[in-house]
């Protein structure tokens, strides 16, 4: 999960040494999830793709500025935003500024189930319960979950207060805990069902 | 305390949002509850897991990205990386903030390819400069089009533009930088660094000009050179071999010609000095006898000499030869006039060296030193 500190050490490698290696292993750590962001909002993985570029060259032109901004992860996800907005508003498309019209992809349903102690079916709940998640609360839950994103960055991109942000994730864990009372109450009538027997 | 109260706060603990009172109040909260403690532990475990990233996407993204900023004709010296030559990467001493570093590959320079100027103040994109620079406790030589070599020292950098070559040779150096240049007379060289200008012709010559060090510093080898003085631009001073010449940086110094020039052979036309002028002093090279080499060019030959000069002196120096940054805390010390050579010695090798001639204890960690009695 990126955080803002290892980013930060790149940016400033960047800017006070010039160094290629680290804008291009800054380049490989932020691609994927700012692309699936920025998909999010223009519902076009060419488009996309290009904006990550776009967003990238502006960070080698501005490098110098760039080291003294505090969070450099909310600085990449609110640029991604306003060219994703921009890039709507050029070609006469409907800008969906509310969170709730992205089309958010979740990656956390596609973990190995043998690294965790968890039935098939109980998998296959939670796999639902994320693919459920309200669209506010599913943002939200990608951009802490998935992005590394701190409540106060996203509050801070979404235009949201911190509170509902709380609120949200609290709301999308409680949906996944579901999942796994139901799999202590089945533990519990298979006991039962073993011992009447 | 509700459910939905557990759920904001275990939800903030897994998120690392969660306060001490909060984590103590979550505690007692599930000590209460040992019915959930199935529930915490699986998502405490899913938490953790990480959805798989594909490095190769992000590898050929990165290919895609170059090659778009290639056909906007945006791009920095060497577009292929250099992912061996990172060490260091971590470093973020503000005392390095605009002495550039990581050596260029020479086929990017030659090529001509279009770059950013370092000074992007101006958040203009220029888009013909060529930049060489090293880092800290590295150096580089490199070749310019026109044959000329540049050895360049650590934590330094020069910069030219596309026009090299095309009725100047016009180059800009920041940190110190040895320069052997091709003669040709129809296209005269000129470097400008820190608050000189320096033309030659044809001729060897090593140039010191650190913005953090108080003087810059130009030594003739061989050949001749025109020096001018950035708040003098009138006065030419031309230095002969095994010449030295100092500037001080700091301008607002109103002083004489410093008594040393005196020896010179009066290039210096002391009646045309402006009421403010910049201390200038013109010394003779000293060459140590035994081999005939000159100390102020010793670092091209991977050795860092020092004739009495102070251990503060000496400190700046090691902190760029080795990419430290060193502090001596006892006033006390920091004046010791010192003489000597480092060559293959690490860092620790060379403190405990100079332990044997002032008596100091230091403290390392990572690269900071620490020098105290």
């Amino acid at each position: 999960m990126p955080e803002n500190d290892p980013i930060k050490r790149l940016l400033a490698a960047i800017a006070f040494t010039n160094d290629q290696s680290a804008y291009k292993e800054l380049f490989i750590l932020l691609h994927g999830r700012l692309k699936q962001f920025a998909y999010s909002i223009l519902k076009s993985h060419e488009e996309s793709e290009e904006l990550v570029s776009d967003l990238f060259i502006k960070v080698w032109q501005k490098k110098d500025q760039l080291t003294t901004i505090e969070s450099p992860l909310l600085y990449f996800y609110t640029s991604a935003k306003n060219m994703a907005y921009n890039r709507l508003s050029k070609q006469k498309r409907q800008v969906n500024s509310s969170p709730e019209e992205w089309l958010v992809q979740l990656n956390s349903v596609y973990f190995d189930p043998e690294q965790l102690m968890m039935t098939e079916e109980m998998m296959r709940q939670i796999r639902q319960a994320i693919n459920t998640l309200p669209p506010r609360c599913r943002i939200i839950f990608k951009l802490v979950k998935e992005d590394g994103l701190k409540y106060k960055e996203v509050a801070e991109l979404l235009q949201l207060s911190i509170k509902t942000v709380e609120a949200q994730m609290a709301i999308a864990l409680r949906r996944l805990g579901k999942c796994m009372e139901l799999e202590i109450n089945q533990l519990n009538i298979n006991t039962q069902a073993t011992k009447k027997s | 305390m509700s459910q939905e109260q557990f759920w904001v706060l275990f939800s903030k603990k897994l998120t690392g949002e969660a306060s001490a009172e909060e984590l103590a109040l979550l505690e007692t909260l599930i000590q209460a509850h040992p019915e959930w403690q199935y529930a915490i532990q699986n998502l405490e475990d899913l938490w953790k897991t990480k959805a798989a990233t594909d490095p190769i996407t992000g590898e050929d993204a990165y290919m895609l990205h170059l090659h778009r900023m290639t056909e906007m004709q945006i791009s920095f010296d060497d577009i292929t990386g250099r992912s061996g030559n990172s060490v260091g990467k971590e470093k973020r001493s503000r005392r390095w903030y605009w002495v550039a570093a990581s050596v260029v590959l020479l086929a990017g320079l030659l090529a001509f390819s279009s770059f950013y100027l370092f000074n992007r103040k101006t958040e203009e994109v220029a888009q013909h400069v060529n930049e060489i620079s090293t880092r800290p406790g590295s150096k580089s030589k490199v070749q310019l089009p026109d044959g000329s070599v540049v050895w360049l020292n650590a934590g330094s950098k020069l910069t030219y533009t596309k026009d090299f070559g095309k009725e100047t040779r016009d180059v800009t150096l920041i940190g110190e930088g040895f320069f052997d240049v091709t003669k040709n007379p129809g296209k005269p060289f000129i470097i400008s660094a820190a608050n000189i200008k320096i033309k030659v012709l044809g001729t060897a010559f090593n140039v010191k000009a650190y913005p953090e060090d108080k003087q810059t510093e130009t030594s003739l080898i061989r050949g001749s050179i025109e020096v001018t003085i950035r708040n003098r631009p009138n006065d030419k001073i031309i230095l002969s071999p095994s010449e030295k010449l100092v500037v001080e940086n700091s301008e607002a110094k109103v002083e004489q010609v410093d008594k040393s020039a005196d020896k010179t052979t009066g290039n210096i036309k002391r009646t045309e000095l402006p009421v403010i002028s910049t201390l200038v002093a013109i010394n003779k090279l000293k060459y140590n006898p035994a081999d005939s080499t000159v100390a102020e060019v010793q670092w091209v030959n991977n050795k860092l000499v020092f004739r009495d000069e102070s251990f503060s002196e000496v400190a700046v120096r090691m902190e760029r030869w080795y990419d430290v940054q060193i502090a001596i805390e006892d006033p006390g010390i920091s004046d010791v006039r010192l003489t000597g050579v480092f060559e293959s010695e690490t860092i620790i090798q060379a403190l405990e060296a100079l332990k044997e001639s002032i008596a100091f204890q230091y403290e390392k960690a990572g690269n900071r030193i620490i020098i105290h009695r």
